[in-house]
């Protein structure tokens, strides 16, 4: 009877230790989630920064500027260009 | 009881039993114990008491404030969406940024950090001292900071000082789409354009998570739902913005070398309807949001409206072909120049003799079209003027659309019938009047106008206005009218066909019209032979000695037209001599206004 007895307690106490330790690791790796969220959200933002940062640099005034004053080219005009006919359909606002 | 006791002591001095203490033999009251019986009783029982109120009567309360000690909930913030132009190309869009506040009293009183603070804030330091007013709870120090100020003040560590992300709008295309894509204000709520008209869809909502919160402040559990951000809706507009930006440089340049007050452009897609560009000056830069005035903030092209001057001709003139009362051949004699009606006197800033009824449009005749408007009924010419749009909201979801002013028919004089013909006594907005222009270059269909971009690929259909013959005949007059002979030969392209008709109005003020100070229009559709686009320019007080819409209006158009046809992909239609640009040779004959 009282073997029966201190087998339970002994089952008792490894399942409450094991809870016990169950408990902390689900923390631990939720507050691991949790900081690799933020720093998904942190990274996404960065994204979006660098994203307009480029559209900054591409705009049409600044690329204006640059090819007249950098390289040197001018504004196209029908005299200096030849039109090509493109049968290919999906050439988009190519028309014959 | 005394005797008994000092009896018993007496009798155990030498030896003491304990097995039988007389204390226990004594006999106690039983009112005694039942009473402390009844006290423990009844103690149990206001403890159970207590267990039902907090477990079953007040539960939730109970279980509310004990939820609020360790869960919190977590804001998610939705981003704004961006706005696009057709091809992606964005034109405002939000990031984070840094936003520096602090608890002013716990800010650290060290006067050499402050100083260092003030410094790298740049404000004095009396303004930082009024700003950390320690009866203050919270103060913003620098909302949407630069990411370098945010860096210095992070590398001080100042106690009490925090930062946060922020959400900034961005305006890569600055001024050109200002009017267009309008601007937020700090709390990204849309004040102005696109922004304001499409705030709903371009907000989202912001979600929220319930969350366990340790001694620490850390997250260290999910309780309840998650709600997730929804995030805004990018907007697609039909604007170019290659087109913008080109639209919006040469309206500026125009409005510069005329001295003019203010300038407007407007490119219309006849096959789709769609708006390329929407370009005003002054403009303003939208992400700056600093000395804005009314003057700037306006959308000219859509918000004023002016009276359209000698644009109007070409539609009364269609509406005489399509009557049936003139053949592009018919003569109209327009001598002596000048004309009387009801005792008031319309002239031609040149006479012209005997003219065709082509050649009133090419010319710019007032009192040939005059002769002609006389000829119709009121009502016919209102429910024409009405079909094109004009005295109507344009159907555009955009804020601060005009109407525009068209009188009843039945309150028309004669003379204001002779008037309208040539554009004075109604008005209307630039967008109204490119639009109206789509009637010509949609064979007799006037269509309808859109900001969004369409991905339908098939042109929009309108409503039928004229015929197709009367649309032809009219796109031919007014080849001719932006041709040699004309009043608006600069507006000519070089390798494209284009036809128009220059407008210049007297600017009214108060009751009567202003001596020297007039409006400039152009209207015209290019390539005349296949049309693709309708293009209004307008320059308000032009007064650098030159006026006529043809001469001021007319140069935006033309480069307007070259740049959005190549832009588009529309092959010249036209022999082009290798380098030779005609225009700058022909002389401008003056038009009537």
């Amino acid at each position: 009877m009282s073997r029966i007895n201190f087998l339970l307690l002994l089952a008792v106490l490894l399942s409450g230790l094991y809870m016990v330790r169950n408990a902390y690791e689900a923390r631990r790796l939720f507050t691991e989630l949790d900081r690799a969220q933020t720093e998904a959200r942190r990274l996404d933002a960065d994204y979006q920064r660098l994203q307009a940062e480029r559209h900054a640099q591409a705009t049409n005034l600044r690329v204006e500027q640059v090819a007249r004053e950098r390289l040197r080219m001018r504004a196209i005009t029908p005299a200096i260009t030849q039109p090509v006919d493109v049968a290919a359909p999906h050439a988009a606002g190519a028309q014959p | 009881m005394k005797p008994r006791q000092s009896a018993a002591r007496s009798l155990n001095t030498r030896s003491v039993s304990y097995s039988t203490s007389p204390l226990l033999a004594s006999k106690t009251p039983p009112w005694r114990s039942r009473f402390l019986v009844a006290l423990v009783g009844l103690a149990f029982a206001g403890l159970l008491a207590r267990a039902a109120y907090i477990q079953v009567i007040g539960e939730e309360f109970f279980q509310r404030q004990g939820e609020a000690r360790y869960a919190h909930t977590v804001e998610l913030p939705a981003s704004r969406g961006r706005i696009n132009d057709r091809s992606g190309q964005v034109l405002a869009s939000s990031v984070a940024v840094p936003s520096i506040w602090a608890f002013p009293k716990e800010v650290d009183t060290d006067p050499a950090k402050r100083r260092e603070l003030a410094k790298i804030l740049g404000i004095s330091q009396q303004q930082l001292e009024k700003q950390l007013d320690p009866a203050t709870r919270f103060v913003f120090l620098r909302r949407q900071a630069d990411d370098d100020t945010a860096a210095r003040i992070k590398a001080l560590n100042l106690k009490g000082v925090f930062q946060d992300r922020e959400y900034k709008r961005q305006y890569p295309e600055g001024e050109a789409a200002a009017h267009v894509v309008g601007f937020t204000n700090l709390e990204e709520k849309g004040q102005e354009g696109i922004e304001l008209a499409f705030q709903k869809d371009l907000q989202g909502r912001d979600g929220s998570r319930a969350v366990v919160r340790d001694r620490l402040g850390r997250v260290v559990e999910d309780m309840g739902e998650r709600v997730p951000p929804a995030n805004g809706r990018d907007i697609d507009l039909s604007i170019d913005a290659k087109v913008q930006f080109f639209a919006y440089q040469r309206v500026r340049d125009a409005v510069a070398e005329h001295k003019a007050k203010a300038g407007s452009v407007v490119v219309l897609d006849v096959q789709t309807g769609e708006v390329l560009a929407l370009a005003n000056f002054p403009s303003y830069n939208p992400g700056e949001r600093k000395n804005l005035s009314g003057e700037q903030l306006r959308n000219r092209a859509l918000t004023d409206v002016f009276e359209p001057g000698s644009t109007m001709k070409p539609l009364v003139m269609a509406l005489a072909l399509e009557t049936g009362r003139v053949t592009p051949q018919t003569p109209i004699d327009t001598a002596p120049g000048r004309m009387t009606v009801t005792g008031s006197v319309i002239t031609d800033a040149h006479p012209h003799g005997v003219l065709t009824a082509a050649e009133v449009i090419q010319k710019s005749s007032n009192v040939g079209i005059t002769k002609l408007a006389l000829q119709m009924q009121a009502r016919e010419m209102h429910e024409m003027f009405t079909a094109i749009g004009l005295g109507q909201r344009p159907q555009i979801n955009f804020p601060g659309t005009v109407t525009g002013k068209l009188r009843p028919y039945k309150s028309w004089r004669p003379i204001e019938q002779a008037t309208m013909s040539y554009g004075y006594g109604l008005s209307a907005s630039l967008l109204q009047l490119a639009r109206a222009y789509t009637v010509f270059a949609r064979d007799g269909e006037v269509i309808p106008i859109s900001m969004m971009h369409q991905t339908a690929k098939e042109p929009v259909h309108g409503i039928r206005v004229f015929s197709e013959k009367t649309a032809a005949q009219v796109r031919e007059m007014l080849q001719m009218a932006a041709g040699p002979g004309g009043t608006a030969p600069q507006a000519m392209v070089s390798g494209y066909s284009v036809g128009g008709k220059s407008g210049t109005a007297h600017k009214q003020e108060g009751k009567s019209y202003a001596g020297h100070k007039y409006r400039s229009w152009f209207v015209g559709i290019a390539p005349i032979s296949k049309p693709r686009i309708v293009v209004a320019v307008m320059v308000d007080e032009p007064s650098n000695g030159v006026y006529y819409g043809g001469a001021v209006a007319g140069p935006v158009f033309s480069q307007v037209v070259a740049q959005s046809l190549r832009l588009l992909g529309v092959p010249p239609d036209l022999e082009v001599k290798p380098q030779i640009v005609a225009s700058g040779k022909l002389q401008a004959v003056e038009e009537s206004f």
